[in-house]
């Protein structure tokens, strides 16, 4: 393999390849102190080098995971494991069916809409659902909320962790005896204690949480969903250099999905609308352009359609697009009671 | 190439004694050899007490240096080399395969381009469950996004199954998806890593000849390679360029088929072009537009560019 395609900085692969050593197999029997004269940096920084190369050199024998690549899976294995990772309920059943049961782990699913649709109050009431005990057919982990525009209100949260514990008990009371789980230990102060609460207020800091999250979750192993809301904020206004914004989203995707897939947790994004002009007339698009529409694994768009708020499945790997109503009550997301409630399959 | 001290250990013949002689006319690394004139150095190691020694080493690197480019090939041997290995794959898409003449070829690079929710993903379900279960070949799906979902796939291998006892069939479905062998990747240092794993186990793997890969699909390399790319070095573009050889030499030299996603940027007058600029429109072999009509969920795809066909060739079909 090239030197060029190691992860080290440009100017080390360049003293690299002007000394001589284009391959990894010209760096495998020397020496930190003969590299470190040769090249005329420091000893440490030659330790560092031959130390990313070894570690290539060293997946050299496949052995572990599928004989072809290491770490793969089959998908005989990986449709086997879709059974254990349950899905996070919306609260609303109709928004469950067309989202094929909840918010999916290991998925990035990015959520937009126009303001005052409903996008933080969906954010609160999955940060509580996912607390809901496994006892009752939730995932019974924590939440991270990550607040860049300071629209997490404590007391809604409150109102909706109520809500949620009452329909808990009323469930449970309605089973019969012998089927009823243990009582509904969970007290909403409790629900309010496991939400971990990051406020951002600009984008430097964004970049640097994501970086740090991975360290976060390693240290709190049952969070089981990290909320953005919204990630459009802080790129939005203000930004000069749109390369550089390119640049940034795309690495943030990528580090919210190896999280997702590391830890099995489930990563919702919430973000705005704009116009674009497209075939002949403007249309509400999500923002952030067209590179980051790529990045998330599923997209769902919240709109109002006459006084009724609906969601629609813009983009998913394995679900049909369709749409579906919803509404926002005083207990959180529920199910619209408009008279005639459809789930329009498009 | 390595400089000469390294080589010691492999060829004894290139011992202190050679080297000194070599630096004292400033010869440190092959390189240097290379730019040095050779008739030269062989009249000064002439005059040196231990010339036939020294005259042994000179032909030594000069023979590591032969072998190290491909071998020559004549036309016919070329001809031959693509009638029996370079085989067409169907993609499961009849639109498609009916555009490239029967689906995608062996030891070629095809790129699909197609804006946001075109179907690119669902394309590569499909191709991956065609080739898993018509040709009987492992299939290497890289995945940037989550987007492999295994229900899909079993879905397209059972649409056209005709089993009809269910026991046969989760048998033929365990066959089937067990030769499908998916890798999450999120950036491009470990796909270059992972590329070079398949490498060495596909050599190795030439030797013992079982199940074959025979599909290679990277969904999607514009998600890799679009965090790099410009900015102040140009690092991104080298990473970028260095990708698209290495994935055309796996192609050629393993036979395989490499399918790789692309997604697209406005470009002037709003019209959608590909990304990853211009000098990655020459690396593909075949590059395809995908687009999706809302309205009737209708498949558009077209030819942007093939190395034997007309480009602006166009078909529909419906996913």
């Amino acid at each position: 393999m090239e030197v060029g395609r190691l992860p080290i900085s440009a100017s080390q692969r360049g003293k690299l390849i002007s000394a001589g050593y284009t391959t990894l197999s010209s760096l495998s029997s020397i020496s930190a102190s003969d590299l470190a004269r040769d090249l005329k940096i420091l000893d440490s920084e030659a330790l560092e080098i031959l130390k990313v190369a070894s570690l290539n050199n060293r997946l050299d024998r496949p052995n572990g995971g599928h004989g072809i690549v290491n770490g793969a899976q089959t998908a005989w294995e990986m449709l086997h494991e879709e059974q254990f990772f349950p899905r996070i309920t919306t609260s609303c059943a109709d928004l469950d069916e067309i989202l094929g049961g909840g918010i999916n782990c290991k998925e990035v699913t990015e959520i937009g809409g126009v303001p005052g649709i409903g996008k933080t109050q969906l954010g609160i009431q999955l940060a509580v659902n996912v607390q809901i005990p496994v006892e009752f057919g939730g995932l019974g982990g924590k939440a991270v909320y990550i607040d860049t525009e300071g629209s997490f209100m404590v007391e809604r949260a409150m109102q909706i962790a109520e809500a949620c514990v009452l329909d808990m008990s009323h469930y449970n009371d309605l089973l019969r005896k012998e089927d009823r789980a243990c009582q509904v230990k969970l007290q909403p102060s409790d629900i309010l204690e496991n939400i971990f609460y990051f406020r951002i207020c600009n984008y430097t800091e964004q970049m640097a949480l994501m970086n740090y999250l991975d360290k976060f979750i390693s240290e709190h192993k049952d969070v089981k969903i990290v909320i953005v809301d919204s990630v459009t904020f802080h790129f939005r206004q203000d930004f000069e250099d749109l390369g550089l914004r390119t640049r940034l989203l795309g690495g943030m995707a990528l580090k919210l999905m190896n999280l997702a897939k590391a830890h099995s947790l489930a990563v919702v994004i919430f973000n705005q609308v704009t116009t674009k002009y497209t075939e002949g007339s403007y249309q509400l698009a999500l923002a952030l352009g067209d590179s980051w529409s790529h990045s998330c694994t599923n997209r769902v768009i919240l709109y109002w359609n006459g006084d009724e708020r609906f969601a629609y499945i813009d983009k998913s790997p394995s679900l049909r697009s369709a749409s579906a109503p919803f509404a926002v009550t005083s207990k959180g997301i529920r199910n619209s009671p408009s008279n005639y409630k459809r789930t329009k399959m498009m | 190439m390595a400089p000469l001290r390294s080589l010691e250990q492999e060829y004894p013949i290139l011992d202190p004694l050679f080297q000194t002689f070599c630096a004292l006319h400033g010869i440190f690394s092959v390189e240097d050899f290379l730019l040095h004139d050779l008739y030269v150095l062989a009249a000064f190691a002439e005059q040196e007490p231990d010339s036939e020694r020294l005259k042994q080493g000179i032909t030594q690197v000069l023979s590591i240096i032969d072998g190290q480019h491909q071998p020559w090939l004549n036309g016919m041997e070329l001809l031959a080399d693509a009638l029996h290995n370079k085989h067409v794959l169907s993609t499961g898409c009849d639109g498609i395969d009916l555009l490239l003449g029967g689906g995608l070829s062996a030891g070629q690079l095809t790129e699909l381009v197609g804006p946001s929710s075109s179907g690119k993903t669902q394309v590569c379900l499909q191709a991956v469950s065609s080739v898993a279960k018509k040709h009987i070949g492992n299939v290497v799906y890289l995945d940037t996004s989550n987007s492999f979902s295994p229900q899909r796939v079993a879905h397209f291998v059972g649409l056209v199954s005709n089993i009809s006892f269910d026991q046969a069939r989760h048998h033929f479905l365990q066959n089937v998806m067990n030769n499908i062998v998916c890798h999450s990747v999120f950036d491009i240092f470990t796909m270059f890593a992972v590329l070079h794993q398949l490498e060495i186990s596909l050599r190795m793997q030439l030797q013992s000849g079982d199940h074959r890969v025979r599909l290679l699909i990277i969904d999607s390399i514009s998600s890799l390679i679009t965090p790099i790319l410009g900015g102040k070095g140009s690092q991104g573009h080298a990473l970028m360029v260095s990708a698209g050889s290495l994935l055309k030499k796996l192609a050629h030299d393993h036979n395989l088929a490499v399918l790789v996603t692309n997604h697209t940027v406005g470009g002037e007058g709003g019209v959608p072009k590909p990304a990853l600029g211009e000098t990655w429109k020459s690396i593909p072999h075949v590059r395809l537009l995908l687009s999706r009509d809302r309205g009737n969920k209708k498949c558009t795809v077209s030819i942007i560019k093939h190395s034997s066909m007309d480009s602006g060739k166009a078909a529909s079909f419906d996913l």
